[in-house]
């Protein structure tokens, strides 16, 4: 049974023979991509953004503005979703024909609640940016201070291996 | 895990919880009586167990429901937001970013010097051990 052999490595290596000797004589590697992008046939696109809800199609909920209150439109909505359940109950036991409307708002407030907590990310990503350079920031002048103690402490004992030296 | 990722999950836990109860309600729920010209549905004698069953089910599912969506509260108050909007968080970095660089500057600088010294004192010890052994004659 012939099985296919896997194909062969791209052939650029050959372009980097001389490499050790005169760097230059070598392709710079390729240049990141940007825009949009075609892989396996389907298109990517280098700007990640979240897209807001009306690119969707899904009516947004809470106010729209520069600042959203995270935490209250948190628990408006939660609320808002409580009641909603509570409205599916009794349209359940009086009136079960008219069970889709409620179904489609319920499925409504779930879409907005998970819409506004990605819409966090962005600002949870800043804020863990912000962090780990604080803990940069701290390591780096604890690293200055130990170098200039182990100096003073080096010169130190210079100083008194030469005071020995010439005590002798 | 991340309060965000908590706040997702449980979203996703209360969305599972309301559709299982409703889906569970009404599998379970003894048929309704449509007129009272029609006699009542014939009760099959399955035991009391059934009934408790079904009398004490809402109960429990919509305490879970209640709890779950009071976690939901909670995780809600425990996200450690601050008013900060998006150009503050910016500004804000970019401070940090100058005084990184002005440290990692100072850092090096520390560093060269520190290096320097370091050759000299070595240089200075090969010397004087030279000069030890090339004092010391084999007796």
């Amino acid at each position: 049974m012939a099985t296919a052999t896997y194909p062969p490595p791209p052939p650029y290596y050959k372009l980097y023979k001389d490499y050790l000797q005169n760097p230059n004589s070598a392709p710079e590697p390729p240049p990141p991509i940007r825009g949009t992008y075609v892989l396996y046939g389907a298109n990517y696109t280098t700007d990640d953004v979240l897209p807001t809800l009306e690119e969707q199609g899904v009516r947004q909920l809470y106010p729209k503005g520069p600042n959203v209150d995270f935490k209250k439109e948190l628990r408006s909505l939660n609320r808002e979703l409580q009641l909603h359940l509570l409205e599916l109950a009794d349209v359940l036991v009086e009136r079960p024909s008219q069970y889709a409307r409620r179904v489609e708002d319920i499925s409504l407030i779930f879409k907005n609640l998970h819409h506004l907590l990605n819409s966090m990310r962005p600002h949870q990503a800043r804020a863990t940016l912000i962090h780990i350079l604080e803990l940069q920031i701290q390591r780096r002048k604890q690293a200055v201070e130990d170098i200039k103690r182990r100096r003073e402490e080096a010169q130190k004992l210079l100083q008194e291996a030469l005071g020995t030296l010439d005590g002798q | 895990m991340d309060i965000i990722s908590q706040l997702q999950e449980q979203v996703n836990t209360v969305a599972a919880l309301s559709f299982n109860i409703f889906g569970t309600l009404q599998r379970d729920a003894p048929p309704v009586r449509l007129s009272p010209n029609y006699p009542e549905p014939p009760m099959n004698a399955n035991g009391t167990e059934e009934t408790t069953n079904l009398a004490e089910q809402p109960k429990t599912m919509s305490s879970e429901l209640v709890k779950a969506a009071k976690e939901f509260d909670v995780l809600v108050a425990a996200i450690p937001i601050s008013d900060g909007d998006e150009e503050a968080q910016l500004k804000r970095i970019m401070e940090l970013q100058a005084e990184n660089d002005a440290i990692g500057q100072e850092l090096q600088k520390q560093l060269d010097a520190a290096e320097k010294e370091l050759k000299q004192v070595q240089e200075l010890f090969s010397q004087a051990t030279d000069n030890c052994l090339n004092l010391k004659r084999p007796d």
